[in-house]
């Protein structure tokens, strides 16, 4: 059993609207990350991620409940708490006139580094992030996949046993994306840290984490594994198939259902197509989505009857069990809706 | 927590003084507002020019003098001095006395004060009971002794104060004079008399007769000498009054104040880039980061009034024909000044920093505090004839760091008082700053 870093109890967070009515930003979030696991809080935007994550690194004072870094609590021991954080936020937060190698030394110093520690220090976080021979370049003169890197190279500088990144990877090209997944991985299983991660890209969360929260509306709806979570949707693969205009007759969804071995639910859903200035109806498309175990196996059987009921099926797209069917299967929604 | 302090403000330092934008405004801006000044006020400086642009100065007099008998006849030179400053019924357009002052009798000398220190009036004159017998050479007085008028003066108007001061020397000047001619005639013809007998008998009986009649007074007579307002030009009060002291340092602490405000709205900004939550997630007291960001401020104060004073220096320089140091002799207090004065500055940023909430609000909220302070304490014009103008000025840093580089430029070193109260002022402004910034960001 891995020993645990991180524990929170019960945090809240109320603001006040400008109408004076009061609101939960976050309410009562409860959870434990243990040391050297990459832990991920997912969720869509605004449900609550960045404000959990500021109250637990300090920046905001929570209405209720606490947290604990290390044994220390961010509301009643800040400075020992922090001295074991180390931050990547969401925005990029560095010195554009001065250069990278600036800005790793004028944060490393505010960590409490100098000297040649914070020489090495600052050499081998350049190495990591891939940008040692581009130190002296002003970051203003940076791509944003770059600026990225120092940003997150910032926040590992210091060595902290709990770094805490906010979607680090929104907004750059894939191959940057790929090169911060890549380090985040590298935080965990070379430097044996901590990891706290937030996003709402599922992928993503689903490719790194050990284990994962699923915030929601300010609560946390769902805490475990990706194999856990995704075992309360059951292992089922979703089969979507696009039917354009035609409509789909009950008995097509019956016969799927009863014929098709593996399958056990198949539903049909028309989707309205706005026109994008008028907001008139453009088009309708029809999507049918039938859930099977083995969905591979199933797409010659579901294929034949549509065929048989007179249905063209226009595309097929199989999706494995994933954060995005449990997130679908808890609130109903979508995760990018 | 000293270290990162330097931390923090090395770094905001770093940034400013290699932005070549800023650096160009922060050097060529002092060099054209001291050249400007400098073209202005010119004529003061070398000798040429004009009279002084200011008029109707409001002024106080209060003769307490008692006069004495001189040859028969009483004699108030006190009273002479209020005539000719106090117009008898409506001023005279001709009389330029009148058109430079709006003097008015009182009757007491603490009515004057109080009437200076409300701001009603730039100058008090006071003149002592004992004024005229001091002066003047009696049968029962034969010898003059020192006496001494009172010009109570209004820090807050040093151009207006040092006029008055100045009318008030040339008259002074114009009796004592007098007094000396007469007291020195007086003892020429005694001594002759009792040297020359004959002479004394013959002395004494032509002041018997109806052919000697002296008159002494005309050597006190403001007609036999005009004290002319051509006489007080300021040119002549180099040590008292220069204008590139009075003006440049009053734009100088104006401009210093809009470099702390820019010091105040940065930390906005940072909190804008984030830059600022990234700094308060690393283990720092938020005091430190904003002792930090206002010792950055301070220095940047610093050097901004030292650049001003070396620019109003080489202006003045220039203009002069010479090297001319203009503020004075005593450089340990001038340095105490600017130090003081870039404290308060950047106390009254670390208010600004606390109070807004975006760089916007920063700018403007900045920019009104520093036009403000600027504006009451004469930086754009002297606003020692609005009423209340007087009080309100002793409330802004410019006020109190204006003065005490016009008294050090005088060699006066009595801004013990101005010291403290700039020390006071930044010292209250940085904690209610603090105060506000951390219940700001514990939200």
């Amino acid at each position: 059993m891995q020993e645990t870093l991180v524990q929170v109890r019960g945090l809240s967070k109320q603001f006040k609207r400008d109408n004076g009515e009061t609101f939960f930003a976050v309410k009562d979030v409860t959870l434990e990350i243990r040391r050297g696991e990459i832990f991920s809080l997912l969720g869509p935007n605004g449900a609550g991620k960045t404000t959990t994550i500021s109250m637990i690194s300090g920046l905001l004072t929570p209405t209720q409940g606490d947290a604990l870094i290390g044994g220390n609590s961010i509301t009643k021991n800040p400075l020992a708490a922090k001295k074991m954080l180390g931050v990547v936020p969401q925005d990029i937060a560095l010195y554009p006139t001065l250069s990278a190698r600036q800005n790793l030394e004028f944060f490393g110093k505010m960590h409490g580094l100098g000297g040649k520690t914070l020489n090495q220090a600052v050499d081998e976080v350049l190495d990591l992030i891939d940008l040692g021979d581009r130190e002296k370049d002003k970051v203003d003169n940076f791509s944003g996949g770059m600026k990225r890197r120092v940003n997150i190279g910032i926040g590992m500088l210091h060595k902290p046993q709990l770094i805490y990144m906010d979607e680090p990877t929104v907004g750059i090209d894939p191959q940057n994306r790929r090169r911060i997944l890549d380090t985040v991985l590298r935080l965990r299983d070379e430097l044996k840290m901590t990891v706290l991660y937030t996003s709402h890209l599922m992928e993503e969360v689903q490719e790194i984490s050990d284990r994962v929260g699923i915030i929601d509306h300010g609560q946390m709806i769902a805490l475990g594994t990706v194999g856990e979570l995704i075992q309360k949707v059951g292992e089922e693969d979703r089969l979507i198939l696009k039917v354009g205009e035609q409509p789909v007759a009950e008995p097509l969804l019956r016969r799927i259902e009863s014929e098709v071995a593996t399958a056990t639910r198949a539903q049909y859903e028309r989707r309205e197509i706005a026109n994008g200035d008028s907001g008139a109806l453009a088009a309708a498309e029809g999507i049918l989505t039938v859930y099977a175990t083995r969905g591979r196996r199933a797409l010659p059987d579901i294929i034949r009857l549509a065929n048989e009921t007179g249905v063209d099926i226009l595309s097929v797209e199989v999706r494995e069990p994933d954060l995005e069917a449990v997130f679908l299967h808890l609130t109903g929604r979508a995760l990018r809706d | 927590m000293l270290r990162k302090i330097w931390v923090i403000a090395y770094k905001d330092l770093y940034i400013t003084f290699t932005d070549r934008n800023l650096i160009l405004i922060m050097i060529v801006t002092p060099l054209a507002l001291a050249s400007i000044i400098g073209l202005a006020f010119g004529g003061f400086i070398g000798g040429g020019g004009s009279d002084v642009p200011v008029q109707n100065i409001p002024v106080a007099v209060v003769n307490l003098d008692q006069g004495v008998e001189f040859g028969g006849s009483p004699l108030n030179q006190g009273q002479t001095f209020v005539d000719l400053l106090v117009p008898q019924g409506d001023p005279d357009p001709e009389n330029v006395l009148h058109q430079l002052t709006n003097a008015v009798e009182l009757g007491t000398a603490e009515t004057a004060r109080a009437g200076v220190n409300a701001g009603d009036y730039s100058a008090a004159i006071i003149i002592p009971a004992e004024f005229t017998a001091s002066i003047t050479t009696t049968q029962a007085q034969t010898a003059l002794t020192p006496v001494q008028i009172e010009v109570y003066a209004s820090p807050a108007a040093p151009v207006s104060a040092n006029i008055i001061r100045s009318i008030v020397e040339s008259f002074s000047n114009q009796i004592a004079m007098g007094s000396i001619t007469v007291a020195s005639t007086i003892g020429a013809l005694t001594e002759r008399a009792t040297a020359n007998p004959l002479f004394g008998l013959q002395f004494a009986a032509a002041a018997g007769g109806d052919g000697f009649n002296p008159d002494f007074s005309a050597a006190f007579s403001p007609d036999a000498a005009l004290i002319r307002i051509e006489q007080q030009r300021v040119t002549g009060e180099t040590a008292a009054f220069n204008p590139l002291v009075s003006f440049g340092s009053a734009q100088a602490v104006f401009f210093m104040m809009f470099t702390a405000m820019a010091g105040a709205n940065n930390v906005m900004e940072e909190r804008r880039a984030w830059t600022l939550q990234r700094q308060l997630v690393t283990p720092t007291p938020r005091m430190v980061l904003l002792l930090g960001k206002m010792v950055g401020t301070f220095i940047s104060c610093v050097a901004q009034v030292i650049i001003l004073i070396l620019a109003l220096t080489l202006v003045g320089s220039l203009i002069a024909g010479e090297l001319q140091f203009i503020w004075g002799t005593n450089l340990f207090l001038l340095a105490l000044v600017i130090l003081c004065v870039s404290l308060a500055a950047s106390g009254v940023a670390a208010l600004v920093a606390g109070l807004v909430r975006t760089p916007e609000q920063g700018n403007t909220i900045g920019s009104i505090i520093s036009i403000l302070f600027g504006l009451f304490s004469g930086a754009f014009f002297s606003v020692e004839a609005v009423p209340g103008a007087n009080v309100i000025s002793r409330l802004t840093v410019n006020y109190w760091g204006v003065e005490a580089f016009n008294k050090l430029s005088q060699d006066q070193t009595d801004i013990g008082l101005n010291l403290v109260v700039l020390l006071i002022l930044g010292v209250v402004f940085f904690s209610a700053g603090l105060f506000i910034f951390n219940r700001r960001l514990s939200v």
